[in-house]
């Protein structure tokens, strides 16, 4: 006998062509409709101008608000005379006050200005101050646009989540119409699969007229090249079709009622490697191409068809099994791994495209701290412990990546220890002009009117001073701040219920509240502080899901201050915990 | 023929889907059929077949029509099996472990038996993965060992050595048919 190596064996091999399931070329249209590099190009493009707009704005802020800060500055040099800070410019405490009084009489009362220390300003700063009112007023009209577009973004995504929504659902609706009608087709295939089993040693004839039937059944016009190409043929056809399944399955149901009809065994090979196709994929290659390679053989030689009558039975028997099995899976209502897999995907981009925002309240813990190892007065910044709180919303742009925004009310503070001052009501009649204040780094207090003036003096003047008036005290500062941030969130884990983002972006901040405390009485305001702050914040949302859209989570955050005061070393590095709930919709 | 395949090809280029079809009816038996060649299973096959195909319409406007398109097609369609079984390789941990019984075994030759294709396609399927796709690239791509070396990033007798035990394990399973049809 003949030998042969591996290589020749498999020889054949070379050119093995299979035909791919129909439903395959409508998946890879749908690929090519969507084109997956222009949407991460969108996406990357949209991280990368929401960071730029984070860090653009707060700049913007930052600039025209430094221009109103000087004016202010200087407005403070020229006519703040009474503040506790001595300058040897200024005049003695005596005559300020006795000034201020004659300049009171002739201004106008300022509603804004009741304060009996701020009405020492005169028409420049209350210019200024109508400047800084129209600052915050383009400042809120800003933010009033910005919430406009938010509203308006809100109900013209909603009807789109409906739509698709509605689309989906007309999608699922038709899995389930088709895999109704597939299981139709399958449940009337098994009288068929009977009848082809009775018919097995049918005749030459009968075999070559039930071929014709279905290749005019086909749409093929050849007849001479045999049940696999005839197979091939029927495939291209239906594949290409968008409604293949329910025409494969129509056109099986037709053969089927044909079969009966004729009751040949052709005509049911024929059905059976149809059948294979829709229903059994993984085989169709198998014992389908063998049973039709073989056919071919039939229109010559009576006994060589007997014979292969013989082993279609045999491969039948296999593909019956397989039908069997399919049809009792569809019988139990368990529909193919495939069509789950899609439902499943299905499901999860409904929930996606339900629950793409998200609006979430929050609460916790921050504590403003000295990185740089600043001092003020000669003294060390300590670190000074806040609560902050908030609403934020999120957008998500996909699986992955998110956009937010909301309102933060956050505190910024530093305490700083033995802090030498002198006491402007205990030493009224003293010489401040002999004083060398460390004026760089000493808080600019505007005095409360409930508290008396103070000078803070540096350690090293305290020493050339030696002062027995010279007291030490424990300052705090407090800057409240209601911030706005606008964040890019990516999902780093997200599986069941629970999920990890990282979140980095920018915030721009409004003074609300400014206080200047020494051993823990109020004393007034750091002229030296910014209205508006801007900066960078990072942070890590670990959250679970609690209740159908009801999530809680816990948010450690590093937030980094750029601009808090305008001449004075004070913390900028505050890290954070929040804690809050989230709900998405 | 020729004309005509040109034509479909520049009409894929301008992303048209009726080119598209045409060109999907003329090559998807010959590109399934190596997908089928290459992975375990249908799914695995089904799924670059189609991520392959994307890739070639995608990709289309690169072909010079210098050479054969089919050639062409057939290299994309590789490069996405190959780049496919090295992830599944990297996950599953694939340790070559030499094996001197089955690297040194004498290629024994076999009696002509006439084996179905489909028979076939399920001993090339069975073979371990790293086997298997060393063994499609010599036998049907007809690459040398150190092209396959390159290809997989694997050395040549590492390449050698993976073609012999496949041969062996489809000797074993040959012989074991024959065994069977004679009992």
């Amino acid at each position: 006998m003949k030998k042969q190596k591996i290589e020749d064996i498999f020889s054949s091999m070379e050119d093995f062509s299979s035909v791919p399931p129909p439903e395959l070329w409508s998946q890879i249209e749908e690929k090519l409709d969507k084109p997956k590099k222009k949407k991460r190009v969108v996406l990357w493009w949209s991280a990368a101008a929401c960071l730029l707009l984070g860090l653009l704005l707060p700049s913007i802020l930052h600039f025209t608000n430094s221009s109103e800060n000087i004016n202010l500055n200087n407005g403070n040099l020229e006519n703040n005379t009474n503040s506790v800070v001595i300058d040897k410019e200024k005049n003695e405490i005596h005559n300020n006050k006795d000034l201020n009084k004659n300049k009171n009489t002739g201004k106008t009362i300022d509603s804004l200005h009741e304060n009996a220390a701020k009405n020492q300003f005169n028409t420049d700063s209350q210019i200024q101050s109508q400047e800084t009112s129209v600052a915050e007023t383009s400042s809120k009209n800003k933010t009033s646009k910005k919430d406009s577009k938010s509203k308006i973004a809100v109900p013209a995504n909603a009807p789109n989540q409906s739509v698709a929504y509605q689309n989906s659902g007309s999608e699922e609706k038709a899995i389930v119409k088709s895999s109704k009608k597939s299981s139709a087709v399958v449940s009337a295939n098994v009288p068929n699969q009977s009848v082809a089993y009775q018919n097995s040693g049918s005749e030459e004839k009968s075999i070559v007229k039930s071929s014709k039937k279905s290749i005019l059944g086909n749409n093929v016009k050849s007849s001479n090249k045999g049940i696999s190409e005839e197979r091939i043929a029927f495939g291209k056809q239906s594949k290409f079709n968008s409604n293949a399944k329910k025409q494969l399955s129509n056109s099986i149901f037709e053969e089927q009622i044909a079969a009966k009809n004729n009751k040949n065994l052709a005509f049911n090979n024929q059905r059976y490697s149809t059948n294979n196709s829709s229903f059994a994929n993984g085989n169709t290659y198998n014992s389908n191409n063998a049973v039709s390679g073989k056919n071919d053989t039939k229109r010559t030689d009576k006994a060589v068809i007997i014979k292969d009558d013989l082993k279609i039975t045999n491969s039948l028997s296999k593909t019956e099994s397989m039908q069997l099995a399919e049809l009792q899976n569809l019988e139990k209502g368990i529909l193919a791994p495939e069509k789950e897999k899609e439902e499943k995907e299905k499901k999860d981009n409904l929930i996606n495209k339900k629950e793409r925002w998200a609006v979430a309240v929050f609460a916790g813990v921050a504590s403003s701290e000295n990185t740089k190892n600043e001092k003020t007065l000669g003294n060390v910044n300590d670190s000074k412990q806040s609560n902050s709180y908030g609403v934020k919303t999120k957008y998500s742009i996909n699986k992955k990546w998110a956009v937010g925004s909301g309102l933060k009310i956050s505190e910024l503070g530093q305490s700083v220890a033995n802090v030498s001052y002198l006491s402007a009501k205990s030493n009224a009649f003293f010489n401040p002009g002999t004083l060398n204040a460390d004026s760089n780094n000493s808080p600019v207090v505007s005095a409360d009117p409930t508290s008396q003036g103070y000078l803070f003096i540096s350690n090293s003047t305290k020493e050339a001073l030696k002062n027995e008036n010279v007291q030490t005290g424990k300052l705090d500062q407090n800057l409240r701040y209601v911030e706005m941030p606008l964040e890019v969130s990516y999902s780093v884990f997200n599986k069941n219920k629970a999920s990890i983002n990282l979140n980095t972006g920018g915030f721009v901040g409004k003074l609300i509240s400014n206080n200047v405390a020494l051993d823990g009485h109020s004393i007034g305001e750091n002229m030296n502080a910014n209205d508006y702050v801007y900066g960078s914040t990072l942070s890590s949302t670990v959250q679970y899901r609690v209740y159908k859209k009801t999530n809680v989570f816990v948010e450690p955050a590093v937030n980094y201050y750029i601009n808090p005061l305008n001449s004075q070393s004070f913390n900028q590095f505050q890290w954070g915990l929040n804690f809050g709930l989230n709900v998405n919709f | 023929m020729k004309d005509e395949l040109e034509k479909y090809i520049k009409l894929c280029i301008k992303n048209d889907r009726e080119g598209q079809l045409k060109i999907y009816q003329l090559f998807s038996p010959v590109l399934y059929g190596i997908c089928l060649k290459y992975m375990k299973n249908e799914d695995d096959a089904k799924d670059v077949f189609q991520e392959a195909f994307v890739i070639a319409f995608q990709k289309i406007s690169q072909y010079k029509f210098e050479g054969s398109f089919e050639g062409w097609l057939k290299r994309i369609f590789i490069n996405k099996l190959i780049e496919t079984l090295n992830k599944k390789k990297k996950e599953s941990f694939f340790l070559d472990v030499f094996d001197p019984d089955t690297d040194f075994i004498e290629e024994e030759e076999l009696e002509a038996i006439p084996i179905e294709q489909e028979k076939l396609l399920e001993y090339i399927r069975d073979l371990p993965d790293q086997y298997r796709t060393v063994f499609n690239l010599y036998v049907f791509e007809k690459m040398k060992h150190r092209e396959i070396a390159e290809l997989l990033k694997i050395s040549e007798g590492t390449s050698k050595s993976n073609l012999n035990r496949a041969k062996h394990i489809l000797q074993k399973r040959i012989l074991s048919i024959k065994n069977f049809k004679i009992a």
